[in-house]
């Protein structure tokens, strides 16, 4: 227990090229691992006899268009998300509208406990198909995990740090920036991590009305029994899901501010 | 108004929204510039609403503040709190920031420029006691609860407010860091003269630390406001003699120090020297005893005329053991010293280690009676009664 925390006590004060070394060290095992896995489906792809379909389905440009599309999407989702959830999960844990947090939950849960391709269907409904349905699904879909982890991420930030704060002359807004956010930001990178894998999984499902990514490659490949344009799809869209991941990762490392424990 | 008030509360009211009760209700005060003023009752009474009011933590519902002659309402909150030290019980160090950080946040809020900044850091870790090089870049965690709280009263004081807030500082360390923390806290008031709001719910701590105490009743009423010496002699009513708790008298002792009463002296006996004067005015008084002592006055162990005599030439060794207090040890230190000798007897020793006088059981009762009788007139506690009267018994042989 004592010499846990003696470690820990350590490490903050490293000087920033060990910092480096540090998170090189927990970091890199990831990449290694999917560049194999790439690697890997790469050999087993150009060893395989392709037959026209899966030629033109395994092209090189339509597989860097798909990636291209998906990575469009899941990156303006993100964005928005961020800015819709940070933003909302900010608003809500302001002591005036802080009653109004369970329903804004409530609201986000509906987005999330409906199935995607339900929601993407009934969306398109409304708003046609094609891209922006797509966005504005994936976001619906993403916005619950950012804007709860960013209202427990504030909420759970020590009050009297709050009065502390308050009590040497900080106004609301110096409080919220200057304590609540550093503090709250490695649950709400937390939140934000797994809306970003979530968005990449529910991207897939965008080729069904007809906005690309890497799903139309899963489907084009179920559709036509072609087992090999079926995993590339799938290993690249798990590959962009766990990169993603990693790097959400790497940036909370980067982010998350010194002394806490 | 004088001018020397520095807070001066008046008829202040705190509602709150559907509670038909104030929790504060119509109090008024007037603080002195240089005073310690402890607000000490129950929880729930309403004493930290008070405090918080000064700084507007809290808004108060009716009534004026004023500190320094302003109406606190008349200036911008943030502005306000930057203006008033302001220490709390958990501390509050922000745990990403580093001490020096912490302790320059109102300097910056205030617009210093950086070079300003740190030094003024420095010279307050170092005025609390912590090596400005060792401690001005470590993280709160990697503080000790009692530096914690140190570098909590450095960030007060940082832009060297005249009014200080504490709430229940020393609350939350351990019994002896918490003595260590109020020492060296009431030595720097001793150099800074700030006015001081302090809660606490702990009357010793109020002793220790107030110059007068206010007892707040439920709603912040004030039930007494008084020195602690005329609180402690003279409770104004059961509530408070029953908040004070047992010991008064004790708690008085506390409040003395050596150097405030009469010493008596006792013959004393060089070893080297011929011991025959003090044996000759020990063996006339019945019972009574001599110091011995080194060559530089420091005293060694007491001896009567049996212990004289059965030495004769050799006095090593003779004796009953020595207890000794300096002059600014408090009586309550000197009653222990008192009664871990076979005497009754505690010997005064300077910073040396030099014998300078002895105080007694007998002395120490005579103080206490005396100052008692002055300032109670009349009844008294009724458990307070039965030391009262073995004083006055005890006081005519002294007189």
């Amino acid at each position: 227990m004592s010499s846990a925390t003696q470690i820990r006590a350590e490490e903050t004060i490293l000087t920033p090229a060990s910092r480096w070394r540090g998170m090189l060290g927990r970091h890199a095992t990831m990449p290694a691992l999917l560049a194999v896995v790439l690697l890997g489906t790469y050999l087993w792809v150009s060893a395989t006899d392709l037959d026209d379909i899966e030629q033109r389905a395994l092209e090189a440009n339509k597989l860097l268009r798909a990636v291209g599309e998906h990575v469009t999407l899941t990156a303006l989702t993100t964005v928005l998300v961020v800015a819709i959830a940070g933003g909302g999960g900010i608003l809500l844990t302001r002591p005036s509208i802080r009653w109004l947090a369970p329903f804004a939950t409530g609201l986000a849960n509906i987005g999330q406990a409906t199935p995607a391709i339900g929601l993407l269907v009934l969306l398109s409904i409304f708003l046609g198909i094609g891209f922006s349905t797509t966005l504005i699904c994936l976001v619906a879909y993403s916005v619950l995990p950012v804007l709860q982890n960013t209202i427990v991420g504030i909420n759970q930030v020590d009050r009297h740090l709050i009065e502390a704060g308050r009590g040497i002359g900080m106004s609301p807004l110096a409080v919220l920036l200057r304590i609540e956010l550093p503090l709250a930001v490695p649950v709400i990178l937390a939140g934000v991590r797994t809306a970003l894998v979530l968005a990449v999984g529910v991207a897939t499902l965008a080729t069904f009305i007809n906005a690309g990514g890497l799903g139309s490659l899963i489907v084009t490949g179920i559709k036509l029994q072609r087992e090999t344009i079926l995993v590339t799809g799938a290993v690249l869209t798990a590959t962009l899901a766990l990169t993603l991941d990693w790097l959400g990762g790497v940036i909370s490392d980067l982010l998350r501010p010194r002394g806490l424990d | 108004m004088s001018r020397d008030v520095m807070i001066d509360l008046q008829q202040v009211s705190k509602f709150y929204r559907g509670q038909k009760a104030p929790v504060v209700d119509n109090m008024s005060m007037t603080i002195q510039q240089g005073e310690i003023i402890v607000f000490v009752g129950p929880s729930g009474c309403g004493k930290t609403t008070t405090m918080k009011m000064i700084n507007r933590l809290i808004e108060p519902s009716s009534g004026r503040i004023l500190i320094d002659g302003t109406d606190v309402t008349a200036l911008d909150g943030n502005d306000l709190r930057r203006q008033i030290g302001y220490v709390i019980q958990q501390v509050g160090l922000f745990p990403h920031m580093s001490v020096a950080t912490n302790v320059g946040l109102v300097p910056k809020m205030l617009g210093w420029d950086r070079k300003r900044i740190e030094a003024r850091a420095d010279e307050l870790l170092h005025l609390v006691g912590l090596e400005p090089a060792i401690y001005r870049n470590r993280l709160p965690r990697q503080l000790s609860g009692g530096q914690q709280q140190r570098v909590g009263v450095a960030r007060a004081l940082a832009a060297d407010p005249p009014v200080m807030l504490m709430d229940e500082p020393f609350g939350a360390t351990d019994p002896m860091t918490r003595d260590r923390l109020q020492n060296e806290f009431l030595r720097l008031q001793e150099q800074l003269r700030k006015t001081i709001v302090f809660v606490t719910h702990d009357f010793d701590e109020a002793i220790k630390m107030g110059t007068r105490i206010a007892v707040l009743g439920e709603r912040s009423k004030i039930r007494q406001f008084d020195t602690p010496e005329n609180l402690l002699a003279n409770p104004a009513d059961s509530t408070v003699a029953q908040f004070i708790g047992r010991g008064a008298r004790l708690k008085q002792l506390d409040l003395r120090r050596v150097d405030a009463i009469a010493w008596e002296d006792v013959p004393l006996i060089q070893p080297d020297k011929a011991a025959n004067g003090a044996k000759r005015q020990l063996e006339q008084t019945e019972g009574s005893s001599a110091l011995t002592v080194d060559a530089d006055n420091r005293p060694l162990r007491w001896v009567n005329a049996h212990d004289l005599a059965a030495g004769a030439g050799a006095l090593d060794g003779a004796g009953q053991t020595v207890t000794t207090v300096e002059p600014q040890a408090t009586l309550r230190d000197a009653l222990d010293a008192m009664l871990a000798s076979r005497d009754g007897a505690a010997v005064v020793v300077d910073e040396d280690g030099r014998y300078a006088g002895t105080v007694t059981l007998d002395g120490l009762m005579q103080v206490i009676h005396h100052a008692s009788e002055q300032e109670e007139p009349g009844a008294g506690v009724p458990d307070q009664r039965a030391g009262a009267t073995t004083a006055a018994e005890l006081a005519p042989e002294q007189r």
